[in-house]
């Protein structure tokens, strides 16, 4: 038998012999993300920002069309849903920004609706108070998402126009306009007929507690290496140079480690996937897309984490890099808060996190979908930890360290 | 039968080796002594093959090493002064992974070989990490000796290590040798020294021959001597 091989049964046994520590291990974080997730929830969802958003509205006197138009916004499903419009004096509006009774006040001009029509677009002046960012967030997205239809619609008119005027039909123009806006009005108010049955959330395209169950997870198994630390702590350097001459390098060496860890999490996700189907009766069948997700997804989590251990170079140094590290790109991806809610800086960052991707193969492995882009980026995750440990060893053992 | 010619290393603008020459046949029992840092371990690492010398030969047998892996990894069983073993495995386990998982091979060593000698088939079972000391170099000799290598290279076996381990270390040493092997060790305590039928000191990178047997102060006034 070759001699790599023998190596990768030998690191096999060692990382089983860690078994009942990350058995204990799993079953104290799980109360631990579970915990977590529930805060999270409730932060999110909970008490603090389950209260409707209050809006103060400040109306150009006697403007009976802006009016109009804004007791139509307020009538729109996604608005209705989380806002409450109150009709304030600006300086009434101020106040209740400044003693938290408002989250927003949105200052209307003169001449709103003939700006719309006539393309000067006047601006609507939206005020938030600094400190309450959550609710100032969610009605920020509102207006972006309403400014959007505006646009679209602003197009529409235009477009229409545009192709009246050049086909010298300029006499019609004032009915297509009328017509179109009754369209566009007809279908801005009754949003499920062109989103259909599509669910809004700031999760994304996934249930609130699904959502969180899946970072719980991405979490767990990320975590679930501190419980076997000893057996992720670098070769020592007498052994690894004992093994490089028995022809045993730094390739094969980082594929034991990260393959026995590999197998540690695949099992313990496998009995906590049973567990769960037994508690929540009976599941989907087990998928061929949703079992190579999960290797993929063990593989992807133990090379990231095998890199920050090789990376520290200690027990002690890897146990708190792995947390530091975790929770920071764990933040950073939405794991905790959803993205949509994290400043624009970090929200473009996300998407790069090891978290970001790991929750997206979750969610195809929960789907059992199949899908190549995801699995790539679960595969260069994987590499990325593979082929950085390799570096940092080949590294130390140059140094002699 | 090792034959070390005109060995040098160097790291950087520190120069290690100088042209370092040595022998050793079966039978004998090669002690190189220095001061800390003098470059022994590194002597050992190239002797080994761990360690890239930048010029000189070395031959097991008459086997050229240099630039031939193959020939340390079947020559040279080389033991470091910390123990090479996976610590949560059985005795058992740390041997079949140097047997490269030829079992029978392994047992005919533990009942005629070096490992019987070392006295390893009385701990096969055990996990590493509750023997003492003593046992774990033991078993460190063997997985060394399970590639059949003609020299036994050491780097303070004693070191670490409680009296009566030290003297047990010892006994085995010296049966090795009465049975034909060829050891070279390098160690700065005088009962292991004793063991040596030839020995060197390491200074400035290069090896010089010393008498055997001499008394501690003596050792001491050749490391000062310019």
């Amino acid at each position: 038998m070759p001699m790599f091989l023998i190596f990768w049964k030998l690191e096999l046994k060692r990382a089983y012999q860690r078994f009942p520590q990350m058995f204990a291990g799993a079953t104290a974080l799980l109360f631990l993300a579970g915990a977590v997730a529930l805060l999270a929830g409730r932060a999110l969802y909970g008490d603090a920002a389950a209260g409707r958003i209050a809006v103060g509205v400040v109306l150009p006197k006697e403007d009976a069309v802006a009016r109009q138009m804004i007791s139509m916004v307020s009538s729109l499903d996604s608005v209705k849903s989380m806002c409450d419009f109150e009709y304030v004096e600006q300086e009434e509006g101020i106040r209740g920004l400044m003693h938290g009774e408002l989250s927003a006040v949105m200052d209307v001009p003169e001449g709103l609706i003939q700006g719309i029509m006539n393309g000067s677009n006047p601006a609507v002046r939206i005020l938030m108070p600094k400190n309450a960012w959550l609710e100032s967030r969610i009605f920020q997205e509102l207006t972006r998402a309403g400014a959007e239809i505006l646009a679209a619609s602003q197009a529409g008119i235009y477009a229409g126009n545009e192709m009246y005027l050049s086909s010298g039909r300029d006499g019609e123009i004032p009915e297509l306009e009328r017509d179109l806006n009754q369209l566009f009005l007809s279908y801005s108010l009754p949003r499920e007929d062109y989103f259909q049955h599509r669910q809004v959330s700031a999760t994304g395209d996934v249930p609130i507690l699904v959502f969180y169950g899946i970072s719980a997870y991405v979490l767990f198994l990320l975590l679930l290496a501190i419980p076997v630390s000893g057996y992720l702590t670098p070769i020592k350097p007498v052994m690894r140079q004992k093994l490089t001459l028995a022809g045993i390098g730094s390739i094969s060496r980082t594929a034991g480690r990260i393959g026995g860890l590999a197998s540690l999490l695949f099992t313990i996700s496998l009995i906590l996937g049973l567990a769960l189907t037994g508690m929540l009766g009976p599941a989907e069948k087990w998928k061929l897309a949703a079992v190579l997700f999960l290797l993929l997804i063990c593989l992807a989590v133990s090379a990231f984490v095998v890199l920050i251990y090789q990376a520290a170079g200690t027990l002690l140094g890897g146990i708190m890099l792995l947390f530091l590290t975790v929770t920071a790109q764990h933040f950073v991806a939405g794991g905790f808060l959803p993205s949509v809610f994290l400043p624009d800086g970090l929200n473009r960052m996300a998407l790069a996190m090891p978290s970001a991707i790991l929750m997206d193969g979750v969610k195809l492995m929960l789907a059992g979908q199949w899908s190549v882009f995801a699995a790539g980026k679960l595969f260069l995750l994987f590499s990325g930890g593979f082929l950085g440990t390799v570096m940092l060893e080949k590294w130390e053992e140059r140094k002699g360290l | 039968m090792l034959e070390v010619t005109s060995l040098y290393k160097s790291y950087r603008n520190h120069k290690v080796l100088s042209g370092v020459s040595l022998t050793a046949s079966p039978g004998e029992c090669v002690g190189i002594i220095g001061s800390n840092g003098c470059g022994k371990t590194t002597l050992l690492s190239i002797l080994a093959g761990a360690v890239r010398a930048d010029k000189g030969s070395i031959r097991f047998r008459g086997r050229e090493a240099v630039g031939h892996a193959k020939v340390f990894y079947e020559e040279a069983a080389y033991v470091p002064q910390e123990n090479p073993l996976m610590e949560e495995l059985t005795v058992k386990d740390n041997l079949s992974l140097w047997y490269q998982g030829s079992r029978a091979r392994m047992e005919e060593d533990l009942k005629t070989g070096a490992a019987a000698m070392l006295g390893i088939g009385e701990m096969l079972k055990k996990p590493v990490r509750t023997l003492s000391g003593g046992m774990k170099k033991r078993l460190s000799i063997a997985c060394a000796l399970s590639n059949h290598g003609s020299v036994l290279i050491l780097d303070e076996p004693g070191a670490a290590l409680d009296l009566e381990c030290k003297a047990e270390i010892r006994s085995y040493l010296e049966k090795y040798r009465k049975e034909g092997g060829t050891i070279l060790l390098t160690s700065h305590e005088l009962p292991e020294l004793s063991l040596c039928t030839a020995m060197y000191v390491l200074k400035k990178g290069v090896l010089q021959r010393i008498d055997e047997g001499l008394k501690e102060q003596e050792l001491i006034e050749i490391f000062r001597k310019e």
